[in-house]
């Protein structure tokens, strides 16, 4: 960790980050809804009683499909829009997988202004960005240039500081309004970028990275930058992985959470490089696939959790950490749940780290990789249960026919299997969860007050084996894409790795559907309340089918919850937009999107009208299809 | 020199012996008596593991022994001199572990525990505690089925089972379990999963009702244990013989070795047991476990015992029709085929040198005559025409490939599957043995080849032992009891085990002192009993999860040795199956 000399806090930049955070609680200011990732709205003109009549209120195309042509089968539209206070423009603004920066009229969907930061688009990186961050700089006099700002980290890494009225680049702010935030490492375009909005709170913009983990031994590491939101200059710096040098990554990809009152944030830290082998990384790899709370002021670590020890597995930590008070017997405890691709939730007390259920410690089996040790045991909480049941053994093989079955009952039958944590290995290894999860980026939505949590979770298991150098592949090189093997070259190691999601001959995954999930979890009882398909897959199939087949897709992006009793998400292969009755889990509305949608939606109340918004533009893993739309829906006026 | 860690104080004294005292105190500076006191190398000793990831056959490696004191009313243990740097990890009941380091010539150090939160303290209970607030909803026969069907390869209710699931879950895990070879009937699956979702919650959720474990007792003053790790996580150490030569002999069930240890010199060799070119792995059963990343049994190396006559070894594969021999003087084996019997279980021989052994799946007991090579089998009496006709289809359907052979539908009395387990010969020269699901005895008296059965009238007859005066020692696996039976007045005798809700697998008798030992495999102990008496003695061990299954006697000082088998191995603590043993046993 390294500190900058300046960690004073301004009282009014302090006060102002304060005050944002409660004006703005019901207008969605930030990505997660508020500092804490709740992914909820108070907002409840749009309810159970009236979902049914929502309709589209307005729509929005950001261009980029006629501006990059097939760049865009290379993108994956992800960002969730905030709703800007009156003072700083009261625009929706939005970024677009290329890192432009739209600001529209939220009645109408009229665009008010745009920003194109001209990112360098080397390397094969795929393209997204998931969020802006907006923020008052009290340093700036009122009513002066960028006193309101909008903050955005690109693919090419840099820090964009914006007037948030008219999307011009901040003159104080760095190098005319940017920060280069990784600029001479030596490492090809495209190894380290950025997707999730950064935070800013107390006078810092805080940000984490995307790294490509599973090319070599030796990665980027995964720092994580706070920068001074006035002018741009570092402030402090975290790595995850200080102490260990045969290592890098450990990046934060995920969405970061902020606990103003408490001058905290939490970092949900990814794996180790390489994902998959660890000889060169002994022992926990602390503070990889960890939350790790920081000193908001000063960088200072506070404390950590490690839910994964010497990952084998890429179980990053997935998701935004979700602020809430814990209610037990009486007491209200500043707590926070996290998410994690292995489908485990952990609920922390926010100020130690301790967890407020049990840890039961999991035996594991040992690594037949020559040289790997994994962890003897892996933490477990003793409640909620787990989101998936990670064992699939060839009993239980699912297929549309007998024959595909017995193909999948072959192939089980074929894997490695010892549950959760079975270290890969040259033999094809069951990864259920795969490394997509679970839960995944799109996080969780909490419901005020009851404690609780509405997650959607993929359910497709997968297989993976370790190649030694000089094995013919099977398998193309290249990022994950739909259905396909596919192979990761760990430079540096003695293995690549040949990873896929396990289905039949017939293209159709081994496990049993539901294939995506919807679960309410009770996180004070620590039970599961209900769960249900997420997803048809009717379009899935060589020809679409004429109505909805609910077994549930994979999905990626999540959902939001309102006080109208409502649970709003898409993320399906199946262009649906839906509503739930977040009692019951029953679908009480759908809209049938022009492509996927991706993207986590938000919601806000403006001139006495509620709008629900979500951005659709597909995703390159699912390979069907991309756009640039942005849809609002409401009630009829 | 001491090197000092979080939460530990250690204080330097002069180095006045070889030997480590380890003073173990509360943050109050008062002593803690009955603290264990575990001592192992930082490192082990070079190995030669190159037959993936064992030693090959024949060749001798070092254990990297570890060592077990407790401490005294003065709360010091006394570890014995050692020419390494060890690790010491000191746990007491109700107290944090703590660990520190030790070099040689390092005279005493003093090491502070701190007490448990009560939440901490609820959590570290072992497993029978727990396991004995489970009612099933007060329905004890369905309790019964599932400690029957569930609790004879790991513990049932250690903190990494009580984790919530949702009933489906549940079901998921029987399912699984019943493809390894559990026999939890169908029937039942439903309820004993909504059961145990409800139950473990309400404990989750009212941990307070949760009894306190047995305090450890003064007696382990004067204990020491000695564990050597052998064989890996994937590895099960079953059954091992106390050989008159002063080896141990273990074997690994699930990859057909014989660990030929030597407690003196902690050096152990390994031998491959050998099986035909055409054999498979699961041998003639087929691989229940082709999921796992290591397999190798397709003998199935399973229970020991040795001829009086030439010291050689008889063992039982469970996976063929076939009897081992072992020659540990010129370290070869032979293989005595059967043609008949399926499932060769637990073995002794008598002091004609015959050799027995039960044959759990077809009913019968096997005796080997050595003089000629020539088996007989004894078949033991169907409950039901439906078991005899099950019994006599046996040879039919081993006769289809094992991937194509039809599963069997377990009901709760165990129908086809009476499974005689335990043998053993009493002094007087008669076979008698145990059948697990059929809850009943058999006596065979080898002058007349008579065969009688004696209904056993408690649940789960799994091991028994003949003591010196020719009374049967044998354990009530589900129903927690130590039962003797007198054959002279045909009474039984019920002794309420020590620990609650143990499910005792096994258990030996030291003839000589009147001692009876038994397994306790859900409580982490080791249990022995007065037979003048009655008194009982439990030994803790030094890891949680020891799943214990046999034990053998030292005649000479009364030693105690048991292995860690808990299956599967990776889930003990630490991850490593070991052999120990436990010295003096002073009763």
């Amino acid at each position: 960790m390294k500190h900058s000399g300046v960690l004073a806090l301004s009282a009014g930049l302090w006060l102002a980050a304060l005050a944002a955070g409660a004006a703005l609680a019901s207008d969605w200011p930030v990505y997660g809804g508020d500092a804490g990732g709740r992914h909820y709205s108070p907002a409840d003109d749009i309810n159970t009683g009236n979902v049914a009549e929502l309709e589209v209120a307005w729509t929005f195309r950001s261009g980029d499909s006629a501006q990059y042509g097939a760049d865009m089968a290379n993108t994956s539209t992800q960002a969730t829009p905030i709703l800007l206070p009156e003072a700083a423009g009261a625009s929706l603004v939005y970024c677009t997988p290329f890192n432009r920066v739209i600001a529209l009229d939220p009645g109408n969907g009229t665009q008010r202004w745009s920003f194109d930061p001209q990112i360098n688009r080397g390397g094969d990186r795929p393209f997204r960005c998931r969020g802006v961050a907006y923020a008052e700089d009290t340093q700036s006099p009122a009513n002066a240039h960028c006193r309101h700002r909008l903050y955005l980290s690109t693919h090419d890494r840099h820090l964009w500081a914006l007037d948030a009225r008219n999307g011009q680049p901040c003159s104080g702010f760095g190098n005319g309004g940017r920060v280069a935030l990784y600029g001479a490492s030596g490492h090809a375009p495209g190894d380290v970028s950025n997707s999730s909005a950064p935070v800013v709170a107390g006078g810092v913009v805080i940000t984490g990275s995307t790294v490509i983990d599973f090319t070599r031994a030796h990665t980027p590491r995964g720092v994580v930058q706070a920068l001074d939101a006035h002018d741009g200059s570092a402030r402090w710096t975290f790595d995850p992985l200080v102490g260990h040098p045969d290592s890098g990554s450990a990046n934060v990809w995920a969405p970061l959470s902020v606990d103003t009152e408490h001058a905290l944030v939490f970092l949900p830290t990814s794996s180790p490089s390489p994902d998959y082998y660890g000889v060169e990384r002994p022992g926990d790899n602390r503070y990889a696939n960890s939350i790790v709370a920081l000193d908001l002021n000063t960088g200072e670590l506070r404390w950590h959790f490690q839910h994964v020890r010497h990952d084998l597995w890429d179980y990053d930590t997935p998701a935004q950490p979700i602020l809430f008070n814990w209610q037990r017997n009486g007491d209200s405890i500043p707590a926070l749940v996290q998410l994690t691709k292995q489908g485990l939730v952990f609920i922390l007390n926010r100020l130690t780290g301790e967890s407020l259920w049990e840890i039961t410690e999991q035996p594991i089996p040992p690594s037949q990789v020559p040289g790997e040790h994994a962890a003897l045991t892996q933490p477990k909480p003793i409640a909620p249960p787990p989101l998936l049941d990670s064992f699939l053994m060839p009993h239980d093989a699912w297929g549309l026919t007998p024959v595909d079955r017995a193909d999948c009952r072959r192939k089980l039958a074929n894997l490695h299997n010892l549950g959760l944590f079975t270290p890969i290995s040259e033999t094809p290894t069951l990864m259920y969860p795969g490394s997509l999860g679970g839960p995944n980026w799109g996080g969780g939505a909490l419901l005020d007050e009851r404690g609780v949590l509405l997650v959607n979770v993929n359910n497709v298991a997968f297989s993976g084996r370790l190649v030694p150098l000089g094995e013919q592949p099977a398998a193309g090189n290249g990022p994950p894409s739909a259905g396909k093997q596919f192979r990761v070259v760990m430079a540096g190691t003695p293995y690549a790795a040949e990873l896929g999601s396990l289905q039949s001959f017939l293209g159709l995954p081994c496990n049993p559907p539901p294939w995506g999930k919807l679960i309410a979890v009770d996180l004070y009882a620590g039970r599961i309340l209900w769960e249900t398909a997420l997803g048809s897959v009717h379009e899935m199939g060589p020809v679409t089918a004429p109505f909805h087949i609910e077994w549930g897709t994979p999905n990626l992006g999540g959902g939001i919850a309102t006080a109208g009793g409502l649970f709003f998400i898409a993320a399906t292969m199946d262009r649906q937009f839906r509503a739930f009755d977040v009692n019951t889990g029953a679908t009480l509305w759908r809209y049938t999107l022009p492509v996927d949608a991706t993207a986590t939606p938000m919601t806000y109340r403006y001139r006495g009208r509620q709008y629900v918004v979500i951005n659709a533009g597909g995703h390159h893993m699912f390979n069907r299809g991309s756009g640039d739309y942005l849809y609002a829906f409401g009630l009829p006026p | 020199m001491i090197r000092t860690v979080p939460a530990v104080l250690l204080l330097l004294c002069a180095a006045i012996s070889h030997a480590t005292d380890i003073r173990v105190v509360d943050r109050e500076g008062a002593a803690v008596p009955t603290a264990m006191v575990t001592a192992s190398p930082f490192e082990a000793p070079p190995a030669d593991l190159s037959d993936d990831g064992y030693p090959p056959h024949g060749v001798t490696n070092t254990a990297a022994v570890t060592i077990t004191r407790f401490t005294d009313a003065q709360g010091v243990a006394s570890l014995p001199e050692a020419d390494s740097a060890r690790q010491v990890r000191v746990r007491a009941q109700g107290f944090v572990d703590a660990s520190t380091s030790a070099d040689p010539g390092t005279a005493s150090a003093t090491v502070v525990l701190q007490k448990m939160t009560p939440e901490q303290y609820i959590a570290s209970f072992p497993s029978n505690v727990w396991l004995s607030q489970l009612t099933f909803g007060g329905d004890a026969e369905l309790k019964k089925t599932f400690q029957l069907n569930c609790a004879f390869c790991h513990q049932q209710a250690s903190p990494f089972m009580r984790n919530e699931r949702t009933v489906e879950q549940w079901l998921a895990v029987f399912a699984r379990m019943n493809s390894y070879g559990a026999r939890l009937p169908a029937e039942d699956h439903q309820a004993i999963a909504e059961h145990l979702q409800r139950e473990l919650r309400t404990l989750r959720e009212q941990p307070q009702t949760v009894p306190e474990p047995r305090a450890w007792g003064a007696h382990l003053a004067e204990v020491s244990m000695t564990e050597w790790p052998i064989g890996d996580g994937f590895s099960q150490m079953h059954d091992f013989l106390l050989h008159p030569n002063g080896m141990v002999y273990v074997g690994d069930n699930l990859f057909d070795r014989l660990y030929e240890v030597d407690p003196e010199s902690g050096e152990y060799t390994v031998y491959k047991v050998p099986h035909r070119a055409d054999d498979e792995v699961g041998g003639i059963l087929g691989n229940r476990f082709t999921v796992f990343p290591k397999m190798y049994n397709y003998m199935g190396v399973h229970s020991f015992a040795v001829s009086p006559r030439d010291g050689n070894i008889f063992i039982t594969p469970s996976m063929q029709q076939a009897l081992l021999e072992f020659n540990p003087t010129t370290k070869a084996f032979t293989i005595h085929e059967m043609d008949a019997g399926y499932y060769p279980h637990t073995i002794r021989i008598d002091e004609q040198d015959r050799v027995w052994f039960t044959l759990a799946l077809s009913s019968q007991v096997a005796k080997f005559e050595r003089t000629s090579g020539e088996f007989t089998l004894y078949d033991l009496p169907a409950r039901s025409i439906k078991e005899w006709l099950v019994l006599k289809s046996l040879p039919l359907m081993f006769s289809i490939d094992p991937e194509n052979r039809p599963q069997p539908a377990p009901d709760r009395e165990g129908t086809g599957l009476p499974m005689p387990y335990g043998i053993d010969v009493a002094p007087d020269g008669r076979i008698w043995v145990a059948r697990l699901y059929a809850n009943d005895l058999a006596v065979i008296d080898p002058a007349t080849d008579e065969v009688r059965m004696i209904e056993f009238p408690y649940a789960g007859p799994r091991r028994l032992r003949a003591d010196a005066e020719g009374n049967l020692w044998i354990v009530a696996f589900q129903d927690s009891l130590l039962v003797k039976y007198a054959p002279e007045s045909g009474e039984f005798s019920d002794y309420p085990l020590p620990v609650r809700n143990e499910i005792p697998y096994a258990l030996n008798v030291d003839r000589e002192r009147g001692v009876v030992w038994v397994n306790g495999n859900q409580s982490d102990t080791l249990l022995s009993f007065d037979i003048a008496t009655e008194d009982w003695r439990v030994y803790p061990m030094p890891r949680q999860r020891f799943f214990t299954r046999d034990v053998e006697v030292s005649e000479k000082d009364g030693a105690v040795y048991t292995s860690n088998s808990h299956f599967p191995s990776w889930q003990t603590e630490g991850g490593q199956p070991t052999l120990l043993r436990i010295t003096p046993p002073t009763p």
